[in-house]
């Protein structure tokens, strides 16, 4: 499903140069829940925006679903991050104008859905993460553990095969974080979803089936 | 998309209610600006109905006692016009002559019907001076001095006012308040435009001079210039004792006359584009501002598969429809000019005015758009998802 291969990705100042990942080779299975783990700065969240074409390696390459992604034009990483990814963060990244329906709506816009349809398709993925009631709320007036819901009903609207996760439980309490854990492993045992988590909890991670470690930018294990 | 535009907008609509105001007053100038320029243009583009070219005017002053000497006085000046060969042809007018600032005006009657309109004394040899074409009918000569009827030469303008479709010629009408000498209408004219090139379709009439009439318009060959104007200047003022005259040259006499409904309109134009300009700079900070506030926002939705250009048009489309808040107020405000018909212009100049108004309006804010929405397109998706 994802295949990286001799990623290196370094940011470059007019004063300093960091290394942020040198040299990963990484292959994810379909179907495959895996979590990733490292100290703050490790590389962690470079990793993900580049398997989320959110990012560009310097050098190396992609390969996701069986297509190689460097070097694609705007419009076709786009279709891709529409069409083959769900993203969820650890700030939940909500749009706080919005209702939570359309907040889950989003996707859809950048596909040909209808209205109606794309409502129904909403309050389905709604219904999964069990906030069927409060559609009409705005994101401030949720709690946390709910605004994180929404924003997984968001990521699974589109029926996406991969889902990354940005340290989604990090800003949860144990109890909340859990409830999350609880819906992304149902996702990927029912829906086959493969799932790629960043986290910093070894709890989440024992859950998962697959750890991967990074340290200052290389892959440990 | 439009929902999901409008739902964002009503959700801020306290800071976009300032955007809808601006676009709003902005909307009232440029209507204003483009109503009265679109007016104007209407007027200046049907014909002249006259051509000033080497048509010049002596205003001559006899200092005569009376008018029985004025009338041979006036016979001693066409003598000596006709010694000119370079003046092609010659009349005497009423002082109310194209492009003078004086004006005379007396009231037709016809079937009851009462109209007002300019009335101009010449002699008959006028429209060969102004190069006037008739529409209808004939211009009168030497001959219907001495008729039973008084023969006048109307615009189509008056004709339509009086007479509606009616034929106009052979009509006896009543001039002024009581009137002895019966009128005959024997021509008619399209048009005849002689305040300024900008002057709407209008009512006037030409009647044959009598003895006053000492406002002398002539014809010039192509290229005369100040030699013959000093040799006729010189050779009517030697005529008399204490003669003295002027001579102007029709054209420059027109621009003057233009220059006092463009330069107002000029002025105004200045003073609202300086507005328009504030405004537009208004928008374009407030645009800004706007789209730094929403880095993340843009993460999202680039995140969630939108283009830089799905991007572009999403915040160009959110001006454009707050744009169309503000041009539906105004809008409102506007259609009420022609609905009460406040300034007696025809509905079709409002609405080209109001047409030109809002393709203003768009196009300003399309182009303050732009640029603050090319910078949020282009914005790197996984830097702004980052920050806090
Ligand atoms: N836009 C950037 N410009 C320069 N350096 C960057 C940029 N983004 C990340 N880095 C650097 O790259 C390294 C890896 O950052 P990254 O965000 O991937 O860490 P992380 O493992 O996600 O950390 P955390 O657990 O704190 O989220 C860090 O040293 C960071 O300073
Ligand atoms: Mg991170």
């Amino acid at each position: 499903m994802i295949h990286l291969k001799n990623i290196e990705k370094v940011y470059r100042t007019a004063t300093i140069e960091t290394v942020a990942l040198n040299n990963i080779n990484l292959s994810i299975e379909k179907g495959e829940f895996i979590s990733i783990m490292g100290p703050s700065g490790c590389g962690k969240s470079t990793l993900l925006n580049i398997i989320g074409l959110l990012d560009e390696p310097s050098k190396g390459n992609v390969e996701i679903g069986g297509k190689y992604t460097i070097g694609l034009p705007d419009k076709e990483l786009a279709k891709f991050r529409n069409h083959t990814l769900g993203f969820i963060f650890q700030s939940f990244h909500l749009i706080n104008d919005l209702p939570v329906i359309d907040n889950v709506e989003l996707p859809l816009l950048y596909r040909s859905v209808s209205g109606n349809e794309r409502r129904r398709l909403a309050s389905e993925a709604l219904e999964k993460v069990g906030l069927s009631n409060r559609m009409k709320h705005y994101p401030n007036q949720l709690s946390g553990g709910q605004k994180q819901r929404v924003a997984i009903a968001r990521a699974i609207v589109g029926q996406p095969e991969i889902i990354l996760a940005d340290e989604p439980t990090g800003n949860l309490d144990s109890n909340m974080g859990n409830e999350i854990m609880d819906i992304l492993t149902h996702l990927n045992r029912d829906d086959k979803a493969t799932i790629v988590m960043v986290t910093h909890d070894e709890n989440m991670a024992k859950r998962t089936h697959r750890l991967i470690r990074l340290f200052d930018g290389s892959q440990v294990s | 998309m439009l929902k999901h535009l409008f739902k964002l907008i009503w959700k801020r609509k306290k800071s976009n209610s300032l955007m809808v105001l601006e676009i709003f007053f902005s909307f009232l100038i440029l209507f204003a600006v483009w109503t009265l320029a679109v007016y104007n243009y209407k007027n200046y583009a049907h014909p002249s109905g006259l051509q000033t070219d080497n048509v010049w005017v002596a205003f001559i002053d006899f200092h005569a006692p009376n008018d029985t000497v004025k009338m041979q006085y006036k016979e001693l000046v066409k003598q000596q016009m006709e010694r000119y060969k370079a003046v092609k042809s010659f009349a005497f007018s009423s002082t109310n002559a194209p492009f003078t600032f004086s004006s005379s005006n007396n009231q037709f009657e016809y079937n009851k019907k009462k109209v007002m309109s300019e009335v101009m004394s010449v002699e008959p040899a006028f429209p060969d001076v102004m190069g006037i074409k008739l529409a209808e009918g004939r211009w009168f000569t030497k001959a219907d001095e001495v008729a039973k009827f008084r023969p006048i030469v109307i615009t189509r303008h008056l004709k339509n006012e009086l007479f509606g479709n009616e034929n106009a010629i052979g009509k006896i009408i009543n001039e002024g308040e009581s009137d002895n000498t019966p009128t005959k209408v024997i021509g008619v004219i399209d048009f005849f435009r002689h305040k300024d090139d900008f002057q709407p379709l209008s009512n006037c009439t030409f009647v044959p001079a009598g003895r006053w009439e000492d406002t002398m318009l002539m014809k010039v060959a192509e290229g005369s210039g100040a030699e013959l104007e000093a040799q006729i200047a010189k050779g009517i003022t030697q005529l008399g004792k204490d003669w003295s005259v002027e001579i102007q040259q029709m054209n420059n006499m027109k621009a003057n006359r233009n220059n006092l409904v463009l330069v107002p309109i000029i002025i105004l134009s200045i003073v609202c584009g300086f507005l328009i300009f504030n405004v537009a700079l208004g928008l374009f900070g407030v645009l800004f501002q706007t789209i730094n506030r929403r880095r993340q926002e843009i993460g999202v939705r680039r995140a969630m598969g939108a283009t830089q250009k799905a991007i572009l048009i999403h915040f160009i489309g959110e001006t454009v429809v707050i744009a169309t808040l503000g041009l539906i107020l105004g809008l409102f405000f506007a259609i009420q000019f022609p609905l009460l018909n406040v300034f007696d212009l025809e509905a079709s100049v409002y609405l080209t005015g109001m047409l030109l108004a809002v393709l203003s309006v768009y196009g300003l804010v399309t182009i303050c758009a732009f640029y603050p929405s090319r910078q949020a397109s282009v914005l790197h998706p996984a830097t702004v998802l980052h920050e806090e």
